[in-house]
């Protein structure tokens, strides 16, 4: 075909200006976890695997892949009832639905710093709303700069807020592929609403929620921004999980490698799950 | 759809509400806290808007760095934009339409990369932004925000041109078209809605990043508005009536955008366009 050459080299510079913006930083990471580094500038001496030597030998990062476990696992298995359930809301005949289902989106579309700090004012222990609210039950206000469980709590709860429209439009999507003669026939079998949502929607909805569920584990097991804009890990680390012990390793305490080594880890973990989405939807050209 | 009793339809509308209340209700107390003045912050607990003032406002562009940050996220999410529009298009129709062996690992590594936490991503990248002398300035972070909107822009545009079939094209170039033309005039127009939805998540993702813009940039005057609002938090006391104005002027463009184009944001979210 008339043109192709010009398309090879546009194609061929594309593709090196893209694996210098993505590859070679993915490679350079891996590189920086086996070297002893105080800074970004300093000379890097190479230790081999002595940076994970001493993550792993770490309590702290123990805690955080715990505390990271916890916190995904959580926000997962919320989103995706909380998901299905304004889904199958928003499939019924609803008024106003456009303007419902727009509403039902914004939280997803915030920046995560505008979340963070609403929240934070809603919270604040004196004039918060909500702290006006929970006073109506006797309770001073809510303590989540000083209890743990607190903070982790209302960490899991923004995530929830902020990322379950995500699932919503995901499961919609997948609720207007299923054929409607199933439900037809189950009505008329004398099906409950639960045994046809149990027996019929959920079958159907199962390709979606293998998605779902995978999409989500990667981007919440190494979320960061919304925890360290609200806790900065904190309090007494009790929400510092693996990407802010990263962070802190790098930036705080000067321990580029190690940093580097939480990272890598973090990334092995994560490349698994993605090779799981891999497998389960296999990419296709023809569609 | 069967007649549902009173009673159901009152629950479903409870429903709803209660749904619309939950989404909404944060933005609208970030609004409406952001047009109160210190004593009505402070003191007045009512729901209902009011009472209004612009004092936030005043004080937040005359005396912050505000505007600075502004005409930083604009610089940034247009270069960012820019950038990602014209490789994306030139990898993803490539992609489709030369034969050669590993070309679906281009999509593959594409669809990995935008599977990728932008953490993970922000460190190695600093540190090749030092070697490089580039560290702490604006062009590093739009070439950041890049590693996130390119790999979008090929996955959501490879969607779209491997739809269009070759003969469109090939009809076009039978006539006497060149290949450039060809594309220009035929393939183009029909992606459009594809490239406006990229322009729209590319201007999304680097308006609202936060991680990239803290790793990135140290200097204040080059925080873009995430970044920089969130200096304002450690430096004073908590203004919140500030606090909320700043917030409600970053949602702004969004919400606007998002009323005006929500057909395109609908289809880009339901692709996953926004990695999180």
């Amino acid at each position: 075909m008339r043109g192709e050459r010009v398309l090879y080299s546009i194609f061929s510079v594309a593709i090196a200006l893209t694996a210098l913006l993505i590859l070679y930083p993915a490679y350079h990471a891996l590189e920086l976890s086996f070297q002893d580094l105080d800074s970004f500038i300093s000379k890097p001496v190479w230790i081999g695997f002595g940076n994970y030597a001493d993550v792993l030998a770490m309590p702290e990062f123990w805690n955080a892949l715990g505390r990271g476990l916890v916190f995904s696992g959580t926000t997962i298995a919320l989103q995706i009832v909380l998901g299905i359930g304004f889904a199958m809301l928003l499939d019924t005949a609803i008024p106003a639905k456009p303007l419902v289902r727009g509403i039902t989106v914004l939280p997803y579309l915030l920046p995560t710093i505008i979340v963070a700090l609403t929240f934070q004012w809603m919270l604040d222990s004196t004039v918060g709303v909500f702290t006006q609210f929970v006073r109506l039950f006797g309770y001073s206000y809510i303590p989540w700069g000083e209890s743990g469980t607190v903070a982790m709590t209302v960490v899991i709860v923004l995530s929830v807020w902020i990322w379950t429209p995500f699932v919503t439009l995901a499961f919609l999507a997948g609720l207007q592929a299923v054929p409607g003669e199933l439900y037809e026939a189950a009505r008329v079998d004398g099906a409950s609403a639960w045994q046809r949502f149990w027996h019929i929607t959920m079958p159907q909805l199962r390709p979606v929620l293998t998605v779902v569920l995978l999409l989500r584990a990667i981007w919440m097991f190494n979320k960061f921004d919304i925890i360290w804009l609200t806790t900065r890990g904190g309090p007494l680390q009790a929400t510092e999980h693996l990407p802010i012990l990263a962070y802190r390793k790098t930036f705080e305490m000067y321990e580029v490698g190690q940093g580097a080594a939480v990272s890598a880890i973090s990334f092995v973990i994560l490349s698994v799950l993605i090779l799981f989405y891999f497998y389960f939807f296999p990419l296709d050209e023809k569609e | 759809m069967n007649k549902l009793t009173l009673g159901q339809r009152s629950a479903l509308y409870g429903l709803v509400c209660v749904t619309v209340v939950y989404s909404f209700f944060p933005i609208y107390w970030m609004i409406i806290s952001s047009f109160r003045d210190d004593n009505s912050l402070y003191a007045n607990f009512s729901l209902l808007p009011g009472p209004f003032t612009l004092t936030n406002y005043e004080v937040l562009l005359e005396l912050t760095d505000y505007p600075t940050w502004f005409v930083n996220s604009i610089l940034v999410a247009f270069g960012t934009v820019c950038i990602t529009l014209v490789m994306s298009v030139l990898i993803a129709y490539s992609v489709t339409r030369l034969q050669f062996r590993g070309k679906m690992a281009v999509v593959g590594v594409m669809l990995y990369a935008y599977m990728f936490p932008p953490l993970l991503l922000a460190i190695p990248l600093f540190s090749l932004f030092v070697k490089l002398g580039l560290a702490d300035t604006r062009l590093s972070l739009m070439i950041s925000h890049c590693t996130i909107t390119l790999p979008l822009g090929v996955w959501l545009l490879w969607g779209f041109f491997k739809q269009i079939p070759l003969d469109v094209e090939e009809a076009a170039m039978v006539d006497g078209c060149s290949r450039l033309r060809a594309f220009v005039l035929v393939v183009l127009p029909l992606t459009l809605p594809g490239v406006l939805t990229v322009a729209i998540f590319s201007f999304l993702l680097s308006w609202t990043d936060y991680t990239f813009a803290l790793v990135m940039i140290g200097t204040d005057s080059l925080k873009t508005l995430p970044a920089g609002l969130d200096t304002m938090v450690g430096m004073y006391e908590l203004r919140w009536g500030e606090l909320m104005a700043g917030s409600t002027l970053i949602a702004l463009p969004l919400l606007v955008m998002f009323m005006f184009l929500s057909r395109y944001f609908i289809h880009g979210l339901s692709a996953g366009a926004l990695k999180g």
